[in-house]
């Protein structure tokens, strides 16, 4: 069984909070604190960004934060080792990676899984790789043989008809895309939000996590009456952008929102 | 979707792009299926191709360049007569046709050089469509008449000051644009690049002066040309060149690719020489990436070739060598810009003066009694503040 399966198997929450930070920014080695601080705060999964040149899912937050990233020199190397540490200092939270298909195709898709698995990563977000594609079931039968999971985004315009298609390769959770457009933090959300979420719970036997615009303790309370998970991403980027120059100061404020937002969704 | 499957040429194309994209991407291929086979939308694309862009464009015969060349005869396709000066809008007003059918009141692009990006605010202005235009801020600055064209026929250009802040940067505010106005939004993209159906969809609007070429030279000289030349930056021009005489074997093909201030990453565009299979913009095709798949900025003297990927049916014609793609230098394009110019009293765009480049030497080694059409793409005019800025440094 995979790790995010039995996550929520036994789930001792009401809603799973899954922060996202982008590695490498403002260096490596600040990330293995930013990752240690949000874990012991409070995250049930956390999804670790590998950057990417061109995030053209991402919004401007995200986008600067690859920018900053990007400055250091890329390595694989790196990014294992981070997430490596990350692992080891709270191994029973499962870690998932957020990239772009170019980064993962290029290392070569065994190689990659293989060091992402041995670093202790246990599924994949790729927002531009839609499941009904060759390269998405290659993708899905090979982390399947790792036991590790595909987790594919379903966004407020996905059809009935592609939602069911796409449930034969995806595993671990569904990112629902919460609006329309790119990542960053939204002040309101689709009046059907609610509606929608049953909808996919009823299509789809798989947990339903909300992402895409969440920002507030109030906006994961209100939606995780209904979500099974609140994933944030740009808010948490920003708060690592505007105090990443003064890492003290930027683990201290890491962890005040973390908890805030556990807490909004106990 | 697989690689049997409408949208791949060979292993490359396909639909990489970001799933809020889908239902739209969907829509845009179901609507462009049946309007395809809809001669009522045939007939009103001929329309205004005729009577608003100015087709056919003519195929002038260009006598001094055949005599100072010394080699096969030399014929240009003539897309700088079409109106707003370049192959572009073919395809711009295809896709507005498309999107009006769609009930979309609203239309965005990318630009490059600025020739798309003034063909779509064209179009918007003649459909009374609201245009948002994305450039490079590079760009902006580089291409400076375009930008002020396009303002001036009331679209808005929201420049772009992203990464290297040229096409490729452009391309991925308007995708981020798209995503979020899916639904009141047509994303017109200017070159066969992008997710299914937009490479297709592009390449038969251009299809055109491929069709004309072969049809008009066939007319005149009773026979096919011997070699073809078109320049390749995404590959529009191209693509539509090159189409009609794909399966015409005794038609050597052609294409030019920027081969900028030389071969390390960073100083070309040269995605064709250098490039290795990857996704990027919603398709899976040749690209210019460093050892862990970032990708790595490109560069030419013309905007609208500066980008690090091609479309994905270049890419499939460069694998099965069926084009002979190759580089050319900012130099080289330069002086075959000036030798244009001065010998034809046409002022051809940058970008296709890397055409004219690798047609000279392609004229040579066919010889004499031999023929050779370029694609003339776009007018160079929206060029000459750079070429005067580069022949002053130059000089120096």
């Amino acid at each position: 069984m995979s790790k995010i399966k039995s996550l929520f198997d036994s789930r001792s929450f009401k809603s799973a909070f899954i922060p996202y930070f982008t590695l490498g920014d403002p260096n490596y080695n600040d990330s293995i604190e930013f990752g240690k601080t949000i874990l012991d705060n409070g995250a049930d999964i956390l999804e670790l960004g590998i950057p990417f040149s061109d995030p053209v899912a991402d919004g401007p937050v995200i986008q600067r934060a690859v920018a900053r990233s990007l400055k250091n020199p890329f390595s694989f190397e790196e990014i294992f080792r981070v997430t490596k540490a990350i692992h080891d200092h709270k191994p029973e939270t499962p870690l998932v990676y957020l990239t772009y298909f170019n980064p993962i195709y290029h290392c070569g898709i065994s190689k990659f899984l293989d060091r992402a698995k041995e670093s202790g990563i246990v599924g994949l977000v790729i927002p531009d790789l839609p499941f009904d594609t060759e390269e998405s079931e290659i993708l899905f039968q090979e982390l399947k043989v790792r036991d590790m999971d595909l987790i594919h985004l379903v966004t407020p315009a996905s059809e009935k008809k592609r939602i069911q298609a796409l449930s034969k390769t995806s595993s671990g959770f569904i990112y629902y895309v919460t609006s329309f457009g790119v990542t960053g933090e939204r002040r309101e959300f689709s009046v059907d939000l609610k509606e929608r979420i049953k909808f996919l719970k009823d299509t789809i036997q798989l947990p339903i996590c909300a992402g895409f615009g969440i920002s507030t303790p109030e906006q994961s309370n209100q939606i995780s009456q209904y979500a099974d998970g609140i994933i944030i991403g740009s808010a948490i980027q920003r708060i690592i952008e505007e105090n990443g120059s003064d890492r003290t100061k930027a683990v201290l404020a890491l962890a005040d929102y973390i908890s805030k937002i556990r807490a909004s969704i106990s | 979707m697989g690689k049997n499957l409408p949208g791949y040429f060979g292993e490359f194309g396909g639909r990489y792009s970001p799933e809020i994209l889908t239902e739209a991407l969907e829509e845009l291929e179901s609507t462009y299926q049946k309007l395809k086979k809809s001669k009522k939308f045939k007939k009103e694309l001929e329309y205004y191709l005729k009577n608003y862009v100015g087709r056919p464009s003519p195929l002038t015969y260009a006598e001094r360049l055949t005599k100072l060349w010394g080699g096969a005869r030399i014929w240009l396709k003539r897309e700088d007569l079409n109106h707003t000066g370049a192959h572009k809008i073919n395809n711009a007003i295809g896709q507005a046709l498309i999107a009006r059918f769609m009930g979309k009141k609203r239309i965005i692009a990318e630009t490059g050089a600025g020739q798309h990006g003034l063909a779509t605010a064209t179009v918007g202005a003649m459909f009374g469509m609201e245009t948002i235009i994305y450039m490079g801020a590079v760009d902006v600055e580089r291409q400076n008449l375009n930008a002020k064209k396009i303002e001036m026929l009331g679209a808005k250009i929201l420049p772009v000051t992203a990464g290297e802040a040229t096409l490729k940067e452009a391309t991925s505010e308007a995708m981020r644009d798209w995503a979020l106005n899916v639904s009141t939004t047509h994303y017109i993209v200017g070159s066969a690049i992008g997710p299914h159906p937009f490479p297709t969809i592009v390449r038969d609007f251009q299809s055109f002066i491929g069709t004309e070429a072969r049809a008009e030279f066939k007319k005149r000289n009773h026979k096919l040309p011997n070699a073809i030349v078109a320049c390749v930056g995404g590959g529009s021009n191209s693509i539509g060149m090159f189409h009609a005489f794909l399966k015409d074997k005794q038609v050597a093909i052609y294409g030019a690719e920027a081969g900028g201030l030389g071969s390390k990453p960073g100083e070309h565009s040269a995605t064709l020489t250098y490039g290795k299979t990857g996704f990027l913009h919603g398709t899976k095709t040749l690209i210019i990436q460093d050892e862990f798949g970032q990708i790595v900025p490109a560069h030419s003297v013309s905007a609208g070739l500066d980008y690090p990927g091609v479309g994905p049916e270049h890419a499939h014609l460069s694998q099965t060598g069926r084009v002979d793609y190759r580089m050319v230098t900012d130099e080289q394009a330069l002086d075959s810009f000036l030798e244009v110019t001065r010998v034809e009293g046409i002022i051809p765009a940058l970008e296709t003066a890397h055409a004219f480049h690798v047609a000279r030497d392609v004229a040579k080694d066919l010889g004499k009694k031999k023929d050779l059409i370029i694609c003339l793409s776009g007018r160079g005019d929206k060029d000459v503040t750079e070429v005067l800025r580069l022949l002053g440094e130059r000089s120096k």
